[in-house]
């Protein structure tokens, strides 16, 4: 009977369409849906630190409710971004062999340098300049657990005498300046994963990067928004609209640059139509329908451009509770969206064959490494540390100082 | 430029700013704030630590043929084989072996069809897990870039809901049942 019930599957999915080279035909694409979280990841944590340096380094004032929460939600991304990586190479017990053998030859393995530079030389050295004063303070009021960790973060500065706050903030607006190209280099490098890989007409492009750094400015922003409002829903607070009209603009300025560059990269493709288009045209038109032309275009795109855009020039007329709605739904509506951007990069350029004549498909199974039930798990886990962090670094009973960008209003 | 920079005690030229010698002193007793020193000596902490947990964990056999672990083959090659290979069949299923090998089907394994078969070949009592599902059209599905002297059927045009096995011989494929 399981025979039978195989074979009509095998009947009703075809494995490929057109001409498939042998060792194509049948096997599953090497990269799965984990690559496509990778990528997302870490766009999110370039995105959330380019949202806080708005704060830190071109002043915008109304962002500083979020300049805190913006951090510490890269923070929690990027001590996740290289988890599915790792689960995606299998054998935990050596994965830790790829942080003690580093080297300069493989673009993978340089991955290690960018991410350590920027775990350590700029976000946590940023927060730790941006806390010090609060954890000298916190270290004396709390006791128990949180005493112990807020005594040990301070690593026995007391010093919060005035010369010695302003070094920190010089020293934290300095970090942030470096910040921003490290941001950029940390997703244009993902980009560039992708972007140099020549041989494949899907992903060889060189404004991959800028894409990829464009749609992570888009998405980090967009998380803010989404933590923001569930962070103030949750404690019950009032939203500083303010801060949520200018997250919003923000937002819609970032799309808008990011649709046009995406838009102009096909118009591009389709004029030249270099030999690989029309295998393309069709993966847009068929295999890719419904995570590209719904998911990338209409609702990660289309829809939250005309809902911002909405907002940016009808702002007063609209009742609050609708705006909320609507910044709350365009949020959620690019996160989808750049989650479909991800998956049709990854899994776009491995679904048509190396001939340029076919192409294969490949079912997202709900269990194994590479299922989606496994990237649930890992999308949720960064919002679980971020949880703890929120507890820990962003408790409402702790005080903290009152110098800009440290306002905490209305979280 | 005399006017810019003033002598100083053993006849050095300093800029006018720290003529006076009570504030070449300040200067040579500036002391890092404390902030910094304590990251810099955290930075030396994970530096230090990073090298030793370098020494300690790095694989022995790491760079003895290049930038990969040398055991690895070894490592490799010590797994438990599953797969039994022909010459076991052979001991016991001679017969089958003899018609395979008449037909057009005598270079695939059996266990290519028969599933991974080491544990059976060591105790027959353990039966050998049966590859379920299509494994015929794995070779046989119709495929531009297979060469045209192959036997392929395209499953939409050709299955009739019946198995394989009921119109096809997998041992004589050249014969009919």
């Amino acid at each position: 009977m399981s025979l039978e019930i195989t074979n009509a599957i095998v009947e009703a999915i075809p494995r490929f369409e057109g001409y498939v080279y042998p060792n194509e035909s049948g096997t599953h694409p090497l990269w799965g849906f984990l690559i496509v979280l990778y990528p997302y990841i870490t766009g999110l944590v370039a995105g959330a630190f380019i949202m806080a340096s708005l704060v830190r380094v071109f002043r915008v004032k109304p962002l500083e409710p979020v300049y805190r929460l913006s951090l510490l939600t890269a923070l929690a991304f990027l001590l996740c971004a290289t988890l599915p990586l790792l689960f995606h190479l299998g054998h935990p017990e050596r994965s830790f062999q790829i942080m003690i053998t580093p080297h300069l030859t493989s673009p993978m393995a340089i991955f290690g340098f960018v991410y350590a530079w920027y775990l350590m030389a700029v976000l946590f050295l940023e927060l730790w300049f941006d806390y010090r004063e609060d954890f000298v303070e916190w270290s004396k009021t709390e006791s128990g657990f949180r005493g112990i960790l807020y005594r040990a973060f301070t690593l026995g500065v007391t010093d919060v005498s005035d010369k010695a706050l302003a070094l920190d903030h010089k020293l934290s607006w300095i970090i942030s300046i470096v910040g921003i190209p490290s941001a950029f280099l940390l997703h244009g490098y993902v980009g560039f994963i992708f972007g140099s890989i020549k041989a494949n007409p899907w992903w060889g492009n060189a404004i991959m990067p800028i894409i990829f750094i464009l749609s992570a400015m888009v998405s980090g922003i967009a998380l803010c928004v989404f933590n923001y409002m569930v962070l103030t829903w949750v404690r019950r607070r009032t939203l500083d609209l303010r801060c949520l009209d200018v997250m919003g603009m923000f937002l819609f300025y970032a799309l808008v640059i990011d649709a046009t560059v995406e838009a102009l990269d096909w118009i591009h493709r389709a004029y030249s139509a270099e030999e690989g288009f029309h295998v393309m045209e069709y993966m847009a038109k068929e295999r890719l329908f419904y995570t590209l032309s719904i998911g990338q275009v209409l609702v990660g795109t289309l829809i939250p451009l005309l809902l911002l855009g909405i907002l940016q020039v009808l702002r007063k007329r609209i009742p609050d509770a609708v705006r909320k709605r609507m910044y709350f739904g365009s949020a959620v509506f690019i996160l989808i969206g750049v989650l479909a951007m991800r998956w049709n990069v990854v899994m776009g350029g491995q679904f048509f064959s190396k001939s340029l004549r076919g192409v294969m498909s490949y079912k997202l199974e709900f269990a194994g490494v590479e299922g989606w039930f496994m990237g649930l798990i890992l999308l949720s886990l960064p919002f679980i540390i971020l949880t703890v962090l929120i507890k820990l670094f962003l408790a409402e009973r702790l005080p903290t100082s009152g110098h800009v960008p440290h306002r905490m209003e209305g979280i | 430029m005399g006017n810019k920079l003033n002598p100083v005690g053993g006849g050095g030229w300093l800029p006018a700013g720290l003529a006076s010698n009570q504030e070449a002193d300040h200067m040579s007793r500036f002391k890092m704030p404390p902030q910094i020193f304590r990251l810099v000596l955290l930075t030396i902490g994970i530096v230090v630590s990073y090298l030793i947990a370098r020494q300690l964990l790095t694989p022995a056999s790491f760079r003895d043929f290049g930038f990969y672990r040398g055991a690895a083959l070894e490592e490799v090659a010590s797994r438990t084989p599953v797969y039994a290979g022909k010459k076991a069949c052979d001991e016991c299923h001679s017969e089958v072996l003899l018609k395979l090998a008449k037909g057009d089907h005598k270079t695939v394994s059996c266990e290519t069809c028969h599933g991974v078969s080491q544990e059976h070949a060591g105790n027959p009592d353990i039966t050998p897990v049966k590859l379920t599902g299509s494994h015929c059209i794995r070779c046989h599905e119709a495929n531009p870039s297979r060469p045209a002297w192959f036997h392929q059927i395209t499953v939409k045009n050709h299955y009739t809901g019946q198995k394989c096995t009921e119109c096809h011989v997998p041992h004589q494929p050249n014969e009919v049942p």
